[in-house]
């Protein structure tokens, strides 16, 4: 035994226990980025603003780096790219808004509850027809899926066209836990209130994947026919990973239109958006738990923020995304170990940073060598 | 009846075959290098763009047409000047397929996904930088409509529509030729077919790629050329929702395949006209439905081959 608490040691490594969990471990590094996280989203709101960051929008960030978590759970272990999980945030969003403007439910976890429910029927719908398909027919599945809900709202009077709806009633906010707020507490309430819920669905999520359960979507990614051969029912295991990715993306599109109070069909639904979700996996890490959380705050922030910072702010994460693919394919997140090791490789052995600035720049003068042969060849031909 | 129903198909065509021209280079791209280029839409933009620029120079070149013959001549240059201006996406889709697709076409296809979205975020901004973040029109349209065509047999539609078609009629005509005849389009089929075949035979499959994404970056121009010298007008955004549809058209025809991306673009184009002339409200959903009713029953297309050009 140790003498802090639960901290024990396993198979040779310092491991730091997570209470109410069996099994479940962090190295002391991970406690510590862990520990800095928990801090930084409950002290969220009032740090945002000293820091000149909008805490509204770092709230829609980590709504949609929500999302994306669930969307995670089929690209990293079963491997679909699906391009269609805003049909399930834009799905709660507006299970939300149908609720409280065609329905006057006022209280926000009803409301929340019903966007749960709206969402993640969707997902059991469309899991059903796309459990059976695989790579670029998942992608587009999915896609189509989205597409035809999305036209549906956006030419259809009772989803009030592209217009979309309010989320009050009689023109007020909804309660929350059957209490009328101010503005702020009312913010600051549904915040708190999503972070512990987003806590316990994190929590639930990371118990998923390393159940056998977990094992076995992890199977069905690496071989769909060896997972038949040792018994795993494919489509059912599919399906049901589906529905949850799908419930994930439901809550979150839930407290979208809740933070909101006004659900529109472009920024919630449509197949870009989706493309979004998908984008921020892979931008914070998609081979980790946490990455697509960060993700979404980081593109988020990208997508709105930067146009007050530079004029050409498209450019800007354009940037940053084609950084991703060509330095960093595991993301921000799913580098951080191997940035970790590289940091203390040469605290040991300062003398080898001159050869990593060496390679760096033998491989940069390699790429626009390539490139401009190839350049080269295309105008003037090969001789 | 009869005449608003000859008028709609008349406009389905047109719109197909505007599709189908930005579709085409979609379905090549896909048949070939199995890339799903996400920043297709902004190349057909790009050739929007860039024929506001030409085209605005050579119509400032001649003087506007008094009667038929003179109304030819400008629909020639105006011909011409689309031309010049998709063959500006020539070295473009060069570029950006040797120095950005080529790395990574071992990757998961999500990176391809991220790539090519990167893409479309930074050709946005280099068309704001060019061109600024107003909508352009060459405005050409009203000229374009005085070359006489259908009044010739007695029945009123514009010009421009027709011009459209019979150009949209002849990049097919053309397209299937390169590929089942010219000695270029049989490499590039067989590259598609098997890559180390084909390198084991001598054909360099890193320049077959490069010219068939050039080719793809071609035609995206090409019908953007198209919309640009019509009635609409050339903005940063527009390149998405015809990339969506496009996804439809060649998913419809069966991917990779051309002759699908044909009636595919045809059939979404006339589906959605109807829609509009009959009952609106199914106009944005309909492609979509068609899209999934053939996923679903028919995963590979009306038309279907896998990874080959047919």
């Amino acid at each position: 035994m140790s003498r802090f608490p639960l901290v024990e040691d396993r198979d040779g490594q310092t491991v730091v226990r997570i209470p109410l969990t069996r099994g479940l471990g962090l190295t002391p590094l991970q406690t510590v980025f862990a520990f800095l996280g928990l801090v930084g989203l409950f002290a969220l709101p009032f740090l945002a603003g000293l820091v000149g960051l909008s805490w509204e929008r770092l709230f829609r960030g980590i709504l949609f780096g929500l999302a994306a978590v669930g969307l995670n759970l089929l690209l990293r272990h079963t491997e679909l790219v699906s391009f269609g999980h805003a049909a399930f945030f834009g799905g709660g969003a507006y299970g939300v808004a149908v609720l409280a403007a065609h329905y006057n439910v006022s209280e926000g976890l009803l409301l929340l509850l019903g966007a749960v429910i709206v969402g993640t029927t969707l997902a059991v719908v469309i899991g059903y027809f796309v459990a059976g398909y695989v790579d670029i027919y998942f992608a587009l599945l999915t896609l189509a899926f989205n597409q035809v809900l999305f036209a549906t709202v956006f030419r259809s009077g009772f989803f009030n066209y592209n217009d979309g709806l309010q989320v009050r009633i009689g023109g007020d906010r909804p309660t929350l836990f059957f209490l009328e707020w101010t503005t702020l507490g009312y913010d600051l309430v549904l915040y708190y209130t999503t972070i512990v819920l987003m806590l316990v669905m994190l929590l639930a999520m990371w118990k998923l994947i390393n159940s056998p359960f977990g094992r076995a979507l992890d199977a069905i990614g690496q071989d769909r026919t060896r997972a038949r051969f040792i018994g795993i029912p494919v489509e059912k295991y599919v399906w049901l990973s589906f529905t949850i990715s799908g419930l994930y993306g439901a809550f979150a599109g839930g407290v979208y239109a809740l933070l909101r109070l006004h659900v529109q069909p472009e920024p919630t639904l449509y197949v870009f958006v989706s493309g979004e979700i998908l984008f921020m996996a892979i931008l914070g890490g998609f081979t980790t738990l946490v990455g697509p959380l960060i993700g979404g705050i980081i593109l988020v922030y990208l997508l709105e923020a930067a146009r007050f910072w530079v004029e050409y702010y498209h450019a800007l994460t354009g940037l940053v995304l084609l950084a991703i693919v060509f330095f960093m394919p595991k993301g921000i997140v799913g580098s951080l170990p191997d940035f970790n090791a590289w940091v203390a490789g040469r605290v040991r052995e300062p003398g080898r940073l001159q050869e990593d600035v060496r390679s760096a720049t033998a491989a940069v003068r390699e790429g626009v060598d390539r490139a401009t042969t190839t350049v080269r060849i295309i105008v003037f031909g090969v001789k | 009846m009869i005449e608003s129903f000859v008028t709609h198909t008349l406009n389905g065509l047109y719109y197909g075959f505007i599709l189908f021209m930005i579709a085409s280079g979609l379905t090549i791209i896909f048949g070939v290098l199995g890339v799903l280029n996400l920043a297709h839409g902004e190349l057909y933009a790009l050739g929007a763009f860039v024929t506001f620029t030409i085209v605005g120079y050579l119509t400032g070149l001649v003087a506007s047409p008094t009667g038929p013959v003179s109304a030819l001549v400008f629909a020639v240059v105006v011909l011409l000047g689309s031309l010049a201006a998709a063959a500006v996406l020539l070295p473009v889709g060069a570029i950006v397929e040797s120095v950005f697709v080529r790395p990574i076409y071992e990757r998961a296809e999500v990176y391809q996904l991220l790539l090519t979205y990167a893409l479309l975020l930074i050709f946005i901004d280099v068309m704001k930088f060019g061109w600024g973040a107003t909508p352009v029109d060459p405005g050409v349209y009203s000229t374009l409509n005085q070359v006489p065509t259908t009044e010739l047999v007695g029945f009123g539609y514009p010009s421009y529509n027709v011009i459209v078609m019979v150009v949209g009629l002849a990049v097919f005509l053309w397209l299937v030729w390169f590929f089942d005849r010219s000695k270029t389009g049989r490499i590039v089929r067989a590259t598609a077919i098997n890559r180390d075949m084909a390198t084991a035979i001598g054909v360099s499959t890193d320049r077959t790629f490069t010219l068939v994404f050039a080719m793809g970056a071609f035609f995206a121009g090409f019908g953007g050329a198209m919309v640009s010298i019509g009635p609409g007008t050339a903005f940063l955004e527009m390149g998405l929702d015809p990339l969506v549809l496009s996804f439809v058209v060649i998913v419809i025809g069966g991917l990779g395949s051309l002759k699908g991306a044909f009636v595919g673009a045809l059939l979404v184009g006339v589906i959605s006209r109807w829609a509009i002339w009959q009952y609106p409200p199914v106009e944005l959903a309909a492609p979509f439905a068609v899209m999934l009713a053939i996923l679903l029953v028919k995963p590979e297309g009306l038309f279907g081959t896998w990874g080959e050009i047919e």
